[in-house]
């Protein structure tokens, strides 16, 4: 993977070259090249297994590349072990001590730190912290007196008050319930805002990873398989398996029957042509597929120009927008997200209708097909 | 049947185990301590304060039995806890089962037969031997408190490491990770976060085996040899050899009483040592 620059400033806050990590016969990280730019917010996204928690742990320095280079603010750390990193964490059941309170929780990481901060010096930072975080008043509350809620408050707290250069969060929001964790969302970007500390996050959940990132980093198998900021890698995924973890897709399979620059056409088995961008690394004969987004397919009642014919098969009203599923011959099972304007005009279709489905050239993605 | 009365019900073969068996015995104990020794020993009902009155005579039982007894079970911890720390904290698991079986293998021998063992290699022929060949004459280690010391924290130790390795193993390892992650050196990860995380631990494994020490009559009586004798010898001696069965009760009410005492101090200290704050700081 080709090594990727940083947004910006000059030395990256952190950098991954050509990392590896094994446990036993186990790869579970393989040549990750990554740099972190100052002020960035990075998640790591994929599946469980995916190398994303291994890559976060040998930055906070719980583990040791078996291959490669860790490096902070431009020094290598590989053999610095994790209380000598200006780096904290925010782990994923939060960690925190039970048998100290909320203010001691937070003052710990500042009573750690040489020369030791005055009492009085603590303290005032210990209630800035507090209040970063909305929790004025519970200083002297026990961990367990606390909800799930005001836990992930304490830990994050707890983490920022020793103004890390960088800031790890492993799926911190996991434990909370949907509501929750969209409220923590918005609040943690603020914080990252406001607090211009870089943010390392791990999550599993691509809406998650969409909404709060600058940049995105998809994993797979213990390998980068894409970096990009949430729009690129929903716009122009590298690969199939980006494309159907960010997001909701259709895929059509088939062979790339021409290319010509960053256009190809895709043949498809039942000898229908569809035609779409792509990106480098494809060929003639290769087998390819093509994504499209079910929101940027357009369902009508005329055939119009270049429409596919299809069947709706069900239709299932979600709110803000409805969801049809629709068979088309050649294409197959087809998603197709209506928005509600239409379904206010009364163009909406019930179960059974006949109707074509159309989408704008620049909708059609042709990818790699992996396996 | 309600409710009461079936918890009645399933409550009675304990409750009639502990009547029977310790409420009843007890009483004779109590009753018997305030009367007399017949002429051809026993007991003579009477209602006197005599044999309380006699108890400076077996002092030194009292006084070893309480000097030996904590300090029996504080060089047990002292030895346990590292012990333990080692095996649930820094031992592959695969090996734990194996090395925590090797813990509890000596009790598949008599304590009788450990503690002859012990007679020998404290002994003349075993370690004042060796001394001597390296030229340190005239050591004595046999009948004295040192191997009455040596005899109770080696048959006592299983019974420390235990409780503190379950405390240990409960705790939540991603602690110590935060703990280093927030700057802490190890050093300060095990005296703030891991110690006082298995005080619960420590706290048992001394009450059972400082309980059991203060009962403890076996192992005083092999390696003390009649020099270095426990509460227990004595009441062996007054009841089986003396018979003299009202200040025996006498000698056994007062130890109850003592044992009462500390315990009921002890676990105080726990208590608070449990719900005192992090003594590192006091914020706000």
């Amino acid at each position: 993977m080709a090594y990727d620059a940083p947004m910006e400033a000059a030395t990256p806050v952190a950098e991954l070259r050509s990392v590896s990590k094994s446990f036993g016969s186990v790869m579970a990280a393989r040549d990750l090249n990554l740099a972190i730019g100052q002020g960035e917010f990075l998640s790591f996204l994929g599946p469980s297994g995916c190398g994303k928690t291994t890559a976060l742990r040998m930055l906070a320095g719980f583990e040791t590349p078996t291959e490669g280079e860790v490096r902070i603010a431009g020094d290598v750390v590989n053999d610095q072990p994790s209380f000598q990193r200006p780096v904290n964490m925010v782990f994923q059941s939060y960690a925190l001590f039970p048998h100290l309170t909320v203010a001691q929780n937070i003052a710990y990481g500042l009573q750690q730190k040489r020369p030791r901060p005055g009492r009085a010096d603590i303290k005032a930072r210990v209630a800035e912290a507090l209040e970063t975080v909305r929790l004025e008043g519970f200083q002297d509350r026990r961990i367990w007196e606390m909800s799930g809620g005001q836990q992930q408050r304490v830990a994050l707290a707890r983490a920022i008050v020793n103004r890390p250069r960088l800031l790890l969060l492993d799926e911190p929001l996991a434990a909370l319930d949907r509501k929750l964790r969209k409220e923590m969302q918005i609040e943690l970007q603020d914080l990252q805002r406001s607090l211009g500390i870089t943010f390392v996050l791990v999550t599993h959940d691509q809406e998650e990873a969409l909404s709060l990132s600058d940049r995105i980093c998809v994993m797979r198998n213990g390998e980068i398989v894409q970096i990009g900021s949430p729009q690129e890698l929903y716009d122009r995924p590298a690969t199939r398996y980006v494309a159907d973890f960010v997001g909701t897709s259709n895929f059509f399979e088939g062979r790339i029957a021409s290319k010509d620059g960053a256009r190809a056409r895709l043949g498809l088995e039942g000898g229908q042509v569809l035609s779409g961008s792509c990106g480098p690394g494809l060929n003639v004969g290769d087998r390819a597929c093509m994504s499209l987004r079910p929101e940027r397919i357009l369902l009508r009642s005329e055939a119009g120009d270049a429409g596919h014919p299809v069947t709706v098969q069900n239709r299932i009203f979600l709110g803000e927008h409805t969801e049809y599923l629709v068979t088309s011959e050649t294409l197959g099972q087809v998603i197709v997200f209506a928005p509600r304007q239409t379904e206010q005009e009364g163009l909406g279709y019930n179960k059974g209708d006949t109707a074509w489905i159309t989408w704008r050239d620049d909708a059609a993605r042709i990818l790699l097909s992996e396996q | 049947m309600t409710r009461r009365e079936r918890n009645w019900l399933l409550l009675a073969p304990a409750a009639a185990w502990f009547f029977i068996m310790l409420i009843l015995p007890l009483s004779f104990v109590f009753v018997f301590s305030f009367g007399e020794r017949g002429d051809a020993g026993g007991y003579v009902a009477a209602f006197t304060l005599e044999q309380y009155a006699n108890l400076p005579a077996r002092f030194a039982a009292f006084k070893n039995t309480l000097i030996l007894a904590p300090l029996g079970t504080a060089a047990a911890m002292l030895i346990a806890y590292p012990l333990a720390y080692q095996l649930a904290v820094r031992t592959d698991p695969k090996w734990r089962l194996i090395l925590l079986v090797l813990v509890i293998v000596p009790f598949w021998t008599s304590i009788l037969i450990r503690s002859y063992a012990w007679i020998y290699i404290l002994g003349g022929q075993g370690i004042p031997r060796l001394l001597e060949s390296i030229g340190i004459d005239d050591v004595r280690l046999i009948y004295t408190p040192f191997a009455v010391l040596i005899g109770i924290v080696y048959g006592y130790l299983p019974l420390m490491v235990f409780p503190i390795y379950v405390a240990l193993d409960r705790l939540d390892k991603r602690l110590l990770e935060a703990s280093a992650d927030l700057g802490a050196r190890p050093m300060t990860t095990f005296f703030r976060i891991t110690l006082p995380n298995s005080i619960p631990g420590i706290a048992t494994g001394c009450m059972l085996v400082f309980i059991l020490l203060m009962g403890e009559f076996l192992i005083p009586a092999l390696l003390g040899g009649g020099k270095v004798f426990f509460v227990g010898n004595a009441l062996v001696d007054l009841f089986l050899q003396s018979r003299n069965w009202a200040f025996g009760s006498a000698v056994a009410m007062t130890l109850i009483v003592v044992m009462l005492v500390t315990v009921t101090l002890y676990m105080r200290l726990i208590a608070r040592l449990n719900t005192q704050r992090d003594s590192d700081v006091s914020l706000m």
